[in-house]
């Protein structure tokens, strides 16, 4: 087994030194490099090119920044970075300037993109004000500072993991070296640190596994140290599931090598030498990535044979997923890198002893291992300074549904939920108005549904949500304003987890296909008194499914019937204020003279107007109550509520 | 072993650098899916020689993962986001919209001519865009489509179906 210990014992004592000369020869050429980066010799327009801004259409921004500098010949640098954290007002850009000022801008659209390329000639703030988000880094004076702007008010002074998001391209060795990245690993291997002293430096800084379960991580890696045999894999689980969950795909995409060099140091840390990232098919950029920074670290003798120049070894492969979120769960994970159906299976055995290929392995999340090199770099001691007593530290949480900026940011455990809403700018309908909070969902389809009262109570902290029978998750929160009904959610839900069943147990696949049922009927009118024990009954039985995707799966139904009864008995009884479910409503014409009820007639994609104009009616039979009508004419056509459905018997 | 015939001899070359038991069945799969479209019995066959394993294995694996196909992919491909945030923002309608314009009964079908599919995709957190679709087609191109409405994605329906390419829709 190669692994610190054993360099320590059996190799010759200049070897440290030349691990660190090897290290140090890196850091030079790096530095030389991102100097410039910072500092350049002429203006740098760089584009955000992460999975958001790309969707938002940053490629076709770099593609005419592109020709319009070819063209005007002007000496603008061209170059690429990772988006900074508001995805609402992406595609964003930053202009870094010869003094090294380097300001934001979003949203930039193509008619803008000429007036950016006059910023850049003619300096800060000339072209440009009302783009201005705020700036990176350099004095400019008018210009407010990026770490000012309202949506970072909950964040620390300084970012953590994600300190070089927004500033180093992430596809870039150099700019990672010059950040900091290896520099634990060197200072591992060159000083023969015991492996014991990094697991234990991961006990001191509490650090806890950040897929959700906020298992100690250096206790799980004691156990793979400690496990039988020679042969130890280390397993990244990057199969982010969870709708309204971005977390990972933001570190991969921004800071590879950070988790590049976390697996590296746990492969060092237990006796490893071999990791697989397994990387979820819906974030291709996040893929294409990993894979160049791995070769990258190839390259450059940080991953492979002789890491270093020393006589350790590490070899990191991504495992491309294939859309089953049930791989999520670690025992899925490991048989789906088994060639074989990604079907969980009962613990024990647990990973640490029957893993990968049956030998010990350990399985942690992204910003896990991401986390490790810094808490190396520092100390125990100063990641702890953030956080609260029982989970130390930040971490980074994606936030989404009804709210004015959607976005993730890097928060200290035991951020006030009520703040973060604040900065998030409040509740926005789709019309941009302001609108009241209704329902926060937070750990994806296994996690929970919480009512608006909640939040004054709510810190980003297991703890907090406990008592509200829910769990924080992994890092994606979704705000719900008035306007959706609950059920709306609980039927995405059911399905989500219905669908993504293994199937191995009856309990989950049986129970879930139940559970789906039961609330899409509800939704379409026809609730019963009885539901509600049938859906406890449903949930009761889940409890016995052999893995956690069977036994969360009817969380958010319970929330619903615990917090959102009163939701739940209306609909039961036929009744929706908000008529967004579809059997509790339908759709009159209240102004016959709009001319738009022409165009709405067209529009119906089941052809169900019918008579002509001044005359239209809809046969409701038909409709399948997609909404595209009054899309086009709102003012002529209305939802009305149906009348309370005499179809509902009280039990006796 | 199935008879070497041209298709063969391309899938075999495309699968040649994977191994047995070494964690590459997936990205065998994923190879084969992205070269042809699809992964045809002829295939799976070819893939399962490769790997030392039934066929039936293989198809066993495969059909356990969503995003394998075992027919022809539609030209076009609609994508739709079943997330949360698109979920409030009535991304049901959206797809009862789509379907009922492609005259289609469920997700995964595909309309008689091959001209179109909807297909239900998973949040990739791009949800500033909320609701919003993907329009692919086979290896040239995803496009993400977002601030949907029901109008909006009847429209960009009704133009597919037409044949038309979505830039054409998108800008016209």
């Amino acid at each position: 087994m190669v692994s610190v210990d054993s360099a320590a014992s059996g190799t010759q004592t200049n070897e440290g030194s030349s691990v660190t000369s090897r290290y140090n020869e890196l850091v030079r050429v790096a530095d030389e490099e991102f100097k410039y980066w910072l500092n350049p010799l002429q203006p740098r327009i760089d584009v955000a090119n992460d999975t958001s801004s790309l969707a938002n259409g940053s490629d076709r921004i770099e593609q005419i920044l592109k020709q319009a500098v070819a063209e005007s010949g002007a000496t603008i640098g061209i170059g690429h970075v990772h988006g900074y954290g508001i995805q609402s007002v992406h595609p964003t850009v930053s202009i870094t300037w010869p003094n090294g000022t380097r300001i934001l801008y979003g949203p930039v659209t193509p008619e803008r993109c000429s007036d950016l390329i006059q910023e850049a000639q003619d300096g800060p703030n000339s072209h440009l004000q009302d783009l201005v988000i705020g700036q990176i880094s350099g004095e400019s004076g008018e210009i407010a500072s990026i770490r000012d702007h309202p949506f970072f008010s909950c964040e620390p002074d300084e970012r953590r993991l994600l300190a070089n998001l927004g500033i180093t391209d992430p596809d870039s060795l150099n700019h990672a070296i010059a950040t900091g990245s290896y520099k634990a690993t060197a200072r591992i291997i060159g000083r023969r640190m015991p492996e014991g002293r990094v697991r234990d430096s991961l006990i001191a800084a509490g650090l806890t596994g950040r897929g959700g379960a906020s298992f100690p991580t250096g206790v799980k890696w004691n156990f793979l140290a400690g496990a039988q045999g020679n042969d130890h894999y280390v397993v990244c689980n990057a199969d982010e599931g969870d709708p309204g969950a971005w977390v990972n795909r933001v570190v991969m995409e921004g800071e590879p090598h950070s988790l590049i060099e976390g697996m590296l140091i746990a492969g060092l840390a237990t006796g490893s030498r071999t990791g697989f990232i397994y990387l979820r098919d819906e974030y291709p950029l996040a893929i294409d990535r990993m894979e160049r920074a791995i070769q990258n670290a190839i390259n450059n003798q940080l991953l492979g044979k002789n890491i270093l120049g020393s006589d350790l070894e590490f070899n990191l492969r991504v495992i491309r997923g294939a859309g089953a979120y049930v791989c999520g769960e670690e025992t899925g994970l490991l048989s789906s890198i088994q060639d074989s159906r990604g079907m969980p299976r009962v613990k024990p055995p647990f990973p640490a002893q029957v893993g990968v290929f049956n030998l010990p392995s350990n399985v942690n999340n992204v910003e896990t291992y991401a986390t490790v090199p810094m808490i190396l770099r520092h100390t125990s001691d100063w990641y702890k300074e953030l956080g609260t007593e029982s989970m130390s530290g930040t971490r980074v949480f994606s936030f989404s549904g009804d709210i004015a900026q959607v976005g993730f940011m890097e928060l200290p455990f035991g951020t006030p939920l009520a703040k973060i809403l604040d900065s998030c700018g409040g509740i926005h309908t789709p019309n941009g108005e302001h609108g009241k909070l209704y329902a926060i969902q937070s750990g994806g389809p296994l996690g929970s549904l919480l009512p608006s009262h909640s939040i004054d109570q709510l810190i980003l902290e297991n703890a907090s949500f406990a008592p509200w029978d829910a769990i924080m998750g992994a890092g994606g929160i979704v705000f719900i304003g008035e306007g959706t009904h609950i059920l709306v959610l609980n039927e995405l839900f059911s399905e989500f987890v219905e669908e993504e069943s293994c199937g191995r147990c009856t309990t989950c696949h049986g129970g879930n296909q139940r559970q789906t049922e039961i609330v899409r009927r509800i939704i379409s009118g026809r609730g019963r008194r009885d539901d509600a024990p049938n859906l406890k009954l449903v949930d009761d039985l889940l409890q016995h499914s052999n893995c956690v995707h069977g036994q969360f799966s009817p969380k958010t139904m319970r929330n619903t019937l615990q917090h959102f009864r009163t939701d739940y008995e209306d609909a039961i009884a036929g009744y929706d204020p908000t008529l967004t479910l579809s059997g509790m409503y339908e759709l009159e014409i209240v102004d016959q003279t709009d001319p738009l009820l022409n165009e709405a007639a067209t529009i119906c994609p089941k052809g169900q107007f019918e008579g002509e104009a001044g005359a239209w009616s809809i046969n409701m039979s038909g409709c399948v109550r997609c909404g595209a009508c009054i899309d086009i004419a709102p003012n002529a056509i209305q939802k009305k509520a149906l009348a309370r459905s005499p179809r509902v018997i009280p039990i006796a | 072993m199935p008879l070497e015939t041209e298709s063969t001899l391309r899938i075999r070359s495309i699968i040649k650098d994977f191994k047995p038991n070494n964690g590459d069945l997936l990205a065998a799969l994923y190879a084969v899916q992205h070269e042809m479209g699809y992964l045809s019995k002829e295939a799976l066959a070819v893939i399962a020689d490769q790997f030392k394993m039934f066929t039936a294995e293989v198809y066993g694996m495969a059909s356990f993962y969503e995003e394998y196909r075992f027919d022809p992919p539609a030209k076009t491909t609609i994508r739709w986001c079943s997330g949360p945030a698109c979920r409030t923002r009535n991304s049901a309608g959206i797809r009862d919209a789509i379907l009922a314009t492609l005259d289609l009964n469920e997700t995964g079908e595909q309309t008689e001519d091959g001209q179109c599919s909807v297909v239900v995709g998973q949040c990739n957190g791009t949800c500033e865009l909320a609701p919003m679709i993907w329009v692919e087609e086979h290896k040239t191109y995803e496009l993400p489509v977002g601030k949907l409405t029901a109008a909006k994605s009847i429209k960009l329906a009704r133009g597919l179906r037409s044949g038309s390419g979505i830039g054409e829709i998108l800008n016209g």
